[in-house]
C-alpha cells in the first residue's frame, strides 16, 4: 500500500465521521448549554416594549440557570437588535442560525421583522416561538416549527367590543385607528362584533403613526355623536385622544386595545384617562395589592434591573418560562422535533401573574385567543372581567 | 475616474468578500453581500441624482418602494422576472420623472422639499390603494425564479445582486463619460453657466431622475424578493435618509461611493453585533449599544474622509 494512502484514508474517514456527527447533533444544544435567539427592537420605534421583554426573559433564564439549568444545560439568550428594520432582521436571523447556532427563536418583535426573518429561521429547521406580531402566518397554516402565543387583535377585540356594546347597550359605536396593519386588524374585529349584533360602525377615522394632535379626529367622532369609541392606538395616542375629548367636555366611553393597556397610559394621562376601558392579555404587575409570589417577583426584578417591571416584562418572563418548562418536559435528549412535539401537548395553567391558560395541540399552534377587560379607576388599571370567550 | 482607476477601485471587493466568508461564515457573509449589493444599487440612484446631477433628493426610498411593489404585483400576476424586473425599473423611472417635475420651477432646498413631499405621497398612496397594494398590512413576495429555478439560497441571491450591481455600474460608467454625464456635472457646478453653454438644465435633471429612479427601482424589485415581505412603512423617510447617508459616506460623486456606502450601512452594524458578543454580559446587553457604536463609526468616517470613502481625504 502506498505509505501516504493509509493516513489519507484515515483522515478522510475522520472528516466524513465528524461531518456525519455534526449533522446529527441538534443545533444550539450541547451537554452544557442551550442557545436561544431573539430578534428584538432595542433602539427603534418599539424599544419601549423590546427592553422589558428581553429583561423578563433574561430573568427567567437566569433563574433556571441558577437552579442547575434544564437537565444540566444552561440557557444562553443571544439578543439581536433589529431596530424594527427587516434588512437587519434577516441578517440577525442568519447570524443566529449560522454563527450562534440558535436552537430556537423566541419573542421576535414587529410584523415586518417577523415576516422577513421567519422564512430564514424555519428553512434552517429552527423553532419560531411566540413572536410579537399579530400576523396569522405566525401559526397558520399549521407548521411543525411555528408556535404563537398572542392572538390577532381581531380575535380578542371582537369579543371585547361585543361584550362592551351588549353590557352598556351602546347605539353609536365608532373607531379611531392607527393607519397601519395594527389598526386594520382592530377594525376587522370591531366590524365583526358589530355585525354579529346587527349594529353599524357609525364613524371611523384614522391617524398616522407618531401623530400627537388628534383634535380633528376627536371633533369628527364627536360630530358623529358616538357614545362608544374603540381606540386602536398605542400609549401616547390613547392619552392624546382621551385628553382632547375631556378638554372639549365630551364624555363618550372609550375602549383601548392591549397596546394601550400600560401603566404609562395612566401615568401620562392622569385624570384625563380616568374611566378608560382597556383589553388586557396579561395584567399589569402592580406592587400595591400584589399577592405574595407576585410581590417577591417584583422585588427580584427591581433588584436585578433597577427598574419597575411592566406588563411587557411579565410577557417576556412568561414566554421564557414556557420555554424552560417545555424543554424540561422534553427530557434530556433534547432535539428540535422533540421540543415541538412536547409543546404540542403542553398546557400552562393560570399563574400568580393572572395570565390566561395557554394550551397547544398538534392541530392548533396558537396558545391563547382571549383577552379580558380592565378599566382605569383611581389612577390604575383594575380588571373588571375574566377572559372573554 | 478613468477606466484604469475604475478597475483598480474594484480590486478590494473580492478580497473583502473572501475575508467576510472566513470571518462570518459563508451563508451569513453572502446574505450581507446580497444586501450590500442591493443597497449599493439603490444608492447608485442617489449618486446619479445627487452626486452627478447636483440635485437634493430626500425621497429616493419612494422610488425603491415603487420598484418593489411593481415587481411584487407583476410576479403575483404570473409575469416572468425577465419582463417584471425591467417593468419595475421602468415604473420607478416614471416615478423619478414625476418627482423631477418641480425642478423646472424650484431649485436647491425648495426642490429637495418637493422630493420629500413626493415620497410622502407615494407612501400614502401605497397605504390607501388597498385593493392593489394590500394597504398597510403589506404582503408576502415569493422567491425570485429564473427558468423555473428559485433564487432562494444566499449564494444565488448574492450572485444575482452582485451581477446586477456590476451591470448597473458599467452602464453608469458609460453614462458618466457620455455627453449626458458631462451635462449633469455642468448643471451640478453652475446651472446658469450650463444653460448659457447650450445645455438644457431641465432635461438634464429629468434624465438624472429617470436614470436614478430606474436604478433604485431595480434595487427595490430585488429587495422585495430578498426580504420576502413588503409594506409601505419600509419605504418611509428613514430609508430615504439612509440612502442619502449611504451616498455621502461612500462618496456621492463617485461610482464606487455607492458600494462603499452600502458596505458601511449594511455590514458595519453586523460586524459590531459580532464584536459585541465578545463584551462582558451587562455591557453587551446595553440597549442601543450597536446604534451608538454605529454612530461613532459614521462620525469617524466623515471626519477622516469628508469627501466620502471613495473620494479624496
Amino acid at each position: 500500500m502506498n505509505p501516504f494512502l493509509k493516513p489519507a484514508l484515515v483522515a478522510f474517514a475522520s472528516v466524513v465521521l465528524s461531518a456525519a456527527q455534526a449533522a446529527s447533533v441538534t443545533p444550539g444544544v450541547t451537554d452544557r448549554e442551550i442557545v436561544v435567539g431573539t430578534i428584538s427592537d432595542l433602539s427603534g420605534p418599539i424599544a419601549l416594549l423590546g427592553v422589558p421583554v428581553r429583561d423578563g426573559m433574561l430573568m427567567r433564564f437566569d433563574e433556571a440557570n441558577a437552579g442547575g439549568g434544564v437537565h444540566g444545560r444552561r440557557i444562553r439568550l443571544v439578543v439581536e437588535d433589529s431596530g424594527y428594520d427587516p434588512k437587519r432582521a434577516v441578517l440577525a436571523a442568519r447570524k443566529l442560525v449560522q454563527r450562534d447556532q440558535a436552537f430556537a427563536f423566541i419573542a421576535d418583535m414587529g410584523t415586518p421583522v417577523v415576516m422577513a426573518s421567519m422564512p430564514v429561521i424555519v428553512d434552517a429547521g429552527r423553532l419560531h416561538l411566540f413572536p410579537f406580531s399579530p400576523h396569522e402566518s405566525t401559526y397558520l397554516p399549521l407548521h411543525p416549527l411555528k408556535f404563537q402565543n398572542f392572538a390577532p387583535y381581531q380575535t380578542y377585540m371582537e369579543a371585547a367590543t361585543r361584550h362592551m356594546v351588549q353590557a352598556h347597550d351602546y347605539r353609536r359605536s365608532c373607531l379611531l385607528y392607527q393607519d397601519d396593519d395594527y389598526g386594520l386588524e382592530v377594525m376587522k374585529g370591531v366590524e365583526a362584533a358589530l355585525g354579529k349584533l346587527g349594529r353599524p360602525l357609525v364613524e371611523k377615522t384614522s391617524y398616522k403613526r407618531g401623530a400627537t394632535d388628534l383634535s380633528s379626529q376627536i371633533a369628527r367622532l364627536r360630530g358623529a355623536d358616538c357614545d362608544f369609541v374603540v381606540l386602536a392606538t398605542v400609549v401616547r395616542e390613547t392619552v392624546a385622544a382621551m385628553s382632547e375629548a375631556r378638554r372639549i367636555g365630551w364624555k363618550a366611553d372609550m375602549l383601548v386595545t392591549a397596546s394601550g393597556y400600560s401603566a404609562q397610559t395612566h401615568e401620562l394621562g392622569g385624570a384625563a384617562v380616568e374611566g378608560l376601558y382597556g383589553v388586557s392579555v396579561l395584567p399589569h404587575p402592580y406592587a400595591e395589592g400584589a399577592n405574595r409570589q407576585l410581590a417577591d417577583w417584583i422585588q427580584r426584578y427591581r433588584t436585578r434591573f433597577n427598574a419597575d417591571p411592566n406588563v411587557w416584562s411579565v410577557m417576556g418572563y412568561t414566554l421564557a418560562d414556557m420555554f424552560v418548562r417545555t424543554a424540561e418536559a422534553a427530557g434530556p435528549q433534547l432535539t428540535i422535533d422533540r421540543f415541538a412535539r412536547t409543546l404540542e401537548h403542553m398546557s400552562f395553567t393560570r399563574d400568580y401573574f393572572g395570565s390566561p391558560e395557554y394550551r397547544f395541540s398538534p392541530t392548533d399552534h396558537l396558545g391563547n385567543r382571549y383577552g379580558r377587560l380592565a378599566q382605569i379607576r383611581n389612577g390604575k388599571w383594575e380588571l373588571i372581567s375574566d377572559y372573554l370567550k | 475616474m478613468r477606466r484604469g482607476g475604475r478597475w483598480r477601485a474594484a480590486l478590494p471587493w473580492p478580497a473583502l468578500l473572501a475575508g467576510a466568508v472566513v470571518v462570518f461564515g459563508a451563508e451569513y457573509a453572502l446574505s450581507q453581500a446580497t444586501l450590500v449589493a442591493t443597497y449599493a444599487l439603490a444608492g447608485l440612484g442617489v449618486v446619479v441624482v445627487v452626486g452627478q446631477g447636483g440635485q437634493i433628493a430626500l425621497g429616493q426610498a419612494a422610488l425603491v418602494g415603487l420598484g418593489a411593489y411593481a415587481e411584487a404585483l407583476l410576479v403575483a400576476a404570473g409575469m416572468s422576472p425577465v419582463v417584471s424586473l425591467p417593468a419595475a425599473a421602468a415604473t420607478a423611472a416614471a416615478g423619478g420623472a414625476l418627482a423631477s417635475l418641480p425642478a423646472r420651477r424650484l431649485g436647491g432646498l425648495y426642490f429637495g422639499m418637493s422630493t420629500l413631499a413626493f415620497a410622502l405621497i407615494v407612501e400614502e398612496a401605497l397605504v390607501r390603494w388597498e385593493s392593489v397594494t394590500h394597504g398597510a398590512a403589506g404582503f408576502a413576495v415569493p422567491a425570485l425564479r429564473f427558468a423555473g429555478r428559485a433564487v432562494d439560497t444566499p449564494a444565488a441571491q448574492a450572485a444575482v445582486s452582485i451581477a446586477a450591481l456590476i451591470g448597473a455600474m458599467l452602464l453608469c460608467a458609460r453614462l458618466f463619460d457620455s455627453r449626458l454625464g458631462r451635462a449633469w456635472r455642468a448643471v451640478r457646478e453652475d446651472e446658469v453657466a450650463a444653460d448659457a453653454c447650450g445645455i438644457d438644465p431641465a432635461r438634464a435633471k429629468l434624465l438624472a431622475f429617470v436614470v436614478g429612479g430606474a436604478l433604485s427601482g431595480f434595487a427595490g424589485a430585488l429587495y422585495a424578493h430578498w426580504i420576502g415581505f413588503i409594506s409601505p412603512e419600509q419605504f418611509g423617510l428613514m430609508f430615504s435618509f439612509e440612502l442619502l447617508m449611504l451616498a455621502f459616506i461612500g462618496g456621492a460623486q463617485h461610482l464606487s461611493g455607492a458600494a462603499w456606502g452600502a458596505l458601511v450601512i449594511v455590514a458595519i452594524p453586523q460586524a459590531i453585533a459580532v464584536l459585541r458578543d465578545a463584551l462582558p454580559g451587562e455591557v453587551a446587553r446595553a440597549a442601543g449599544l450597536e446604534t451608538v457604536l454605529f454612530g461613532v463609526v459614521i462620525v469617524v468616517v466623515v471626519l477622516l474622509r469628508p469627501g466620502g470613502i471613495a473620494g479624496r481625504s
